[in-house]
């Protein structure tokens, strides 16, 4: 989507969006603009490192590489093979994705890998999964720009995903679609949106179901589409059927007659659309929160057409693909299982392997809480940074703290390797070749601009040497369009990807062999499962509420110039000048109350420990909520969240625990 | 005056290679129009303003601005090679004779005339525009000119030293008397056909700017507008006339470098002082900045506009809060009190 300006010395000075690109069409949010800048920094990690007498001193790959084989082969030995997990990347490409989950799962024989996907949309490989068929956006973005209704709901999209945000932007103020928005927060959408709804963190099912109860007792459902493409209707309409729009005004904290409101416009239009992000997913109920999302598409009919979809947007440059490419505990690429003996018995044939493992591995976070209780005994991480990501930081540095060996691969030193015994140098994303696939299922190209910063090597170099050294002997590739082909030839969804033929512009999944053009639209005729299920879901309260003690609701996320856990952006000069400082965010009301002045130092504090940060009084937190960024290592967010997660998909409550505030004066 | 296809184009700029540091317009592989060397792509002189501002070649968005070695302050290394640069339209030409005024005047930015001083600036015009469109010539504040007859490019000399190399071309053959008045019949079309003189744009930019210096645009018009924008920052840096850049410093090895790099006024951390306090702290002000600068602040200390209606703001912004949308609304708004 942009190009990148390479200085006669072989660095990047800059970038240059591409203006025939059918999704960027020579735009750039803030981030793009400043994607380059931390690349040649010079904190990027050129050499590996390996923990000698409590210290990380350079070494050659030679001895890095054997080093993480031995200690790895010779956990397993002691322990079993589940005694080592894998985490993989969203950073990364498919390819390395691909590779990752290879090697954990026919050199390692463990399904012990999984990525950050799990904190962000696994509720909605799940959820969607369960009710369509197939876990990913329905539509294309540039269906935004058809809606003649957008719900937004869950996600803060100009900050997030700033050129979605702005086709919806601009549906409303150019096309005049309906925009209705449910968030607790005032984000800009919010100043444009014909309703904003500000239900309480965590109230969205109730939400959703007052919706339908509303829709189906006016008769505004899509009674053809309900008969003749979905199943389970009756199911659906009992359970709504307890959720009277008084009843759920109370559970919400709004008024009846804004859920009745929501209801008519939303299903008054011929192509309404939901678009949701982190706001749905990140619960204990998140599963439950995105199949109330299907639940409301399939009930008005809003499914399958241009300007319609269930559209979760996801969050980093290839969380989708890293999902694609079965960097999860529980599937192979393109989502085949790995309890089908059929499915591992081609995956054999294909790896030249045999006894592929057939049991569930550990999520990212089950993977940390076995590290803590001391199950888990090495852990191998590409590209993330769980010190910052994963909930409750000091459960997290216990679990790292426990475990016999841990290898880090990733640009730069982060809180995660302190506790690294080995630590790969690898390239970012402008060193190397390979595939991304976006949020609209878009697998397009990323191609190597400059050369490798020091000694580091990408990612999937790195990954076929562990597997030659493992002893391994089927990971080895000329270039990465061979596991590109690779992976075509074992996942029917990208049966008809190779570079050749996203080249350009990319091609949307799934795509089958390599006639077939791409799927711009899901579920158009019929959904991917046949029948679409209702999956109709009651209302569970988050499991950590304000009370006395903690009285503030706690919801962490992101800001518009930082991309997690900000080893990036906080390397970048203007993304960081922007953003300086960890913050929270508190309504003008409660500042008040608690003499709390604009810009001062504060103090909040859950149950799990107690962050630094400055206030923002602003209006967009509603009152009684505090919202922090969890970007900053010298304020981290995750500190504060609480390890409790969906009992389905494993994601972590980061929107919801309670808090408390004072001054730090 | 002589008539150039790409191919005798291509390989005239190829021939000057050993004394320039060309760069061209070309095609890069999503089709995408950039400047670049030979070899970064094909030639792709056709298609209207790049995307990417040409000013760039001389204030780019990343650039070393001195380096301390030890105790030792350096300049950076100046060019090897003079640059050439093809790709200008007529607007881009008024935009960057602006900034050579405006890093020129009072105090004279080095690092900036390090690169311009010496360059070679090549206009390309006619009618070579996007969808058939036809490009205003030049007022002739560039070296060259490339006019293109709709088949082929009249070489058009304007300065000396665009003089001097016109005629290093192989063919330097004279035009004829007939041939020569058949070229000034074509310019003249193309003038005509390209509406010179600004067109109802460049008057919708008077009128706005009329009225914001007049002020008679209200806070309410720029909160409002501000609602709309999700700083993105493209309006500036895509701007040919935006010149605001921040500095940084950056440790290597061996040496410490001070860059400096675009910035945009559209950012809170533009303005914002070290205390936190800053006088463009919200975004309506940040807005309003961005258009009244252009269509008030410089006309008074400049004596000019300086949005040249190059279309790129426009064409990126992507809330549809360009200069030439925003002012539209301006005068549509407030024009007829």
């Amino acid at each position: 989507m942009f190009f990148l300006v390479v200085g006669d010395d072989g660095r990047l000075v800059g970038v240059e969006p591409s203006s025939e690109h059918v999704v960027a069409q020579g735009r750039l949010c803030v981030k793009g603009w400043n994607a380059h800048h931390f690349v040649n920094h010079p904190d990027r990690l050129t050499r590996p490192l390996v923990r000698r007498n409590g210290t990380l001193e350079p070494a050659s790959w030679d001895e890095a590489l054997d080093l993480v084989v031995s200690r790895l082969q010779a956990t397993q030995a002691a322990h079993g093979p589940d005694s080592v997990a894998f985490f993989s990347s969203a950073k990364t490409t498919n390819e390395e994705n691909y590779l990752m989950m290879k090697l954990a799962r026919a050199a390692f024989k463990t399904n012990n890998v999984d990525h950050c996907a799990r904190l962000c949309h696994s509720s909605t490989v799940l959820g969607l999964a369960a009710t369509f068929g197939s876990g990913a956006m329905t539509n294309s973005i540039s269906c935004m720009e058809q809606a003649d209704c957008i719900l937004v709901i869950g996600s803060n999209t100009t900050e997030q995903h700033p050129l979605i945000g702005t086709r919806i932007l601009q549906s409303k103020t150019k096309r005049g679609a309906k925009l209705i928005v449910a968030d607790n927060r005032k984000i800009r959408l919010a100043r444009l949106a014909d309703l904003h709804v500000r239900h309480k963190n965590g109230t969205d099912v109730a939400f959703l179901n007052g919706l339908m109860h509303v829709i189906i007792s006016e008769g505004l459902e899509d009674k053809e589409f309900v008969q003749t493409r979905t199943e389970n209707y009756d199911q659906l309409k009992k359970v709504v059927a307890e959720y009277p729009p008084e009843k759920v005004a109370q559970i919400c904290g709004i008024t009846p007659d804004e859920i009745v409101q929501t209801a008519r416009m939303f299903a008054g239009a011929d192509k309404a659309m939901i678009v949701y992000s982190m706001g749905i997913t990140q619960h204990t109920h998140g599963v439950d929160n995105v199949k109330s999302c299907a639940n409301l598409a399939m009930l008005t009919g809003s499914i399958g057409r241009p300007g319609t979809g269930v559209n979760p947007l996801r969050g980093q440059n290839n969380v989708q693909g890293a999902c694609d490419m079965g960097a999860l505990p529980n599937v192979f690429t393109g989502y085949q299982n790995v309890a089908d003996p059929a499915i591992r018995a081609k995956f054999e044939k294909a790896w030249g392997v045999q006894n592929l493992p057939d049991k569930v591995g550990l999520t990212v976070t089950t993977a940390i809480d076995a590290a803590a209780d001391g199950h888990l005994k090495a852990l191998y991480i590409m590209g993330e940074n769980p010190m910052m990501s994963d909930p409750d930081q000091n459960h997290v540095r216990k679990a790292l703290e426990h475990l016999d060996f841990l290898v880090v691969q990733d640009i730069f030193l982060t809180p995660t390797t302190e506790f690294a015994d080995v630590v790969l140098p690898a390239v970012s994303y402008a060193e190397k070749d390979g595939t991304f696939t976006s949020t609209e299922r878009r697998v397009q190209r990323v191609r190597k601009a400059i050369e490798p910063v020091g000694e580091s090597r990408a990612d999937w170099e790195i990954l076929c040497e562990v597997a030659r050294r493992s002893g391994y002997g089927r990971m080895q590739y000329g270039s990465v369009s061979e596991v590109l082909d690779e992976i075509a030839g074992v996942t029917p969804i990208y049966g008809g990807m190779s570079f050749d033929r996203i080249d350009q512009v990319g091609l949307q999944w799934p795509c089958p062999d390599k006639q077939h053009p791409g799927t711009p639209i899901l579920h158009t005729s019929k959904f991917t499962r046949g029948l679409g299920a209702f999956s109709p879901v009651e209302y569970r309260p988050s499991v950590e509420l304000p009370d006395d003690e903690y009285p503030f609701v706690l919801s962490t996320g992101r800001c518009y110039f930082h991309f997690h856990t900000g080893t990036m952006t906080r390397r970048s000069q203007l993304l960081n000048r922007e953003e300086r400082f960890p913050y929270v965010e508190i309504s003008p009301k409660d500042a008040r109350s608690l003499k709390i002045p604009d810009r001062s130092w504060v103090y909040v504090s859950t149950r799990r420990g107690e962050v630094k940060a400055m206030a923002r009084v602003t209006e967009v937190a509603h009152d009684g909520v505090l919202f922090m960024p969890f970007h900053f290592e010298e304020g981290p967010a995750n500190r504060l969240t609480i390890n409790a997660l969906d009992p389905v998909a494993k994601i972590p409550e980061y929107k919801v625990c309670a808090a408390k505030i004072r001054s730090a004066r | 005056m002589k008539r150039l296809t790409e191919a005798q184009i291509q390989s005239f700029l190829q021939s000057l290679e050993s004394r320039y540091d060309v760069w061209v317009p070309v095609r890069l592989h999503d089709g995408t129009r950039s400047l670049g060397r030979r070899g970064d792509g094909p030639l792709a002189l056709a298609g209207g303003a790049l995307p990417q501002k040409p000013t760039c070649m001389f204030f780019p968005q990343m650039d070393v601005i001195l380096s301390l070695k030890g105790k030792k302050i350096e300049a950076p290394a100046p060019l090897e090679k003079p640059l050439l640069v093809v790709g200008f339209t007529a607007e881009d030409l008024d935009c960057l004779a602006f900034i050579d005024r405006f890093y020129g005047e009072n105090f004279r930015d080095t690092v900036y005339f390090s690169k311009r001083e010496n360059a070679i600036t090549v206009g390309v015009t006619g009618r070579c525009g996007k969808e058939g469109r036809t490009l205003k010539v030049s007022t002739g504040n560039c070296d060259l000119e490339l006019v293109c007859d709709g088949h082929r490019y009249l070489l058009v000399a304007h300065s000396a030293a665009g003089k001097a190399l016109a005629n290093r071309l192989a063919d330097s053959r004279e035009a004829r008397p007939v041939e020569t008045q058949d070229f000034a019949s074509v310019l003249n079309a193309i003038k005509v056909e390209s509406g010179t003189a600004g067109g109802d744009d460049q008057a919708l930019l008077e009128r706005a700017s009329k009225l914001l210096l007049e002020d008679k645009v209200p806070d309410v018009f720029w909160e409002n507008l501000a609602d709309r924008c999700i700083a993105c920052t493209s309006c500036n840096l895509v701007c040919p006339t935006c010149t605001c850049f921040d500095v940084f410093d950056r440790k290597d090895d061996d040496q410490d470098q001070r860059w400096r790099m675009w910035d945009s006024c559209q950012l809170d951390g533009f303005m914002r002082e070290a205390s936190g306090h800053n006088p463009m702290g919200k975004e309506a002000v940040r807005t309003r900045r961005r258009i009244f600068h252009k269509l008030g602040a410089d006309p008074r200390r400049w004596g000019q506009i300086t949005c040249m209606l190059c279309g790129r703001c426009d064409d990126a912004c992507p809330t549809g809060i360009g200069i030439k949308a925003v002012s539209r609304e301006i005068v549509a708004k407030y024009g007829s009190s």
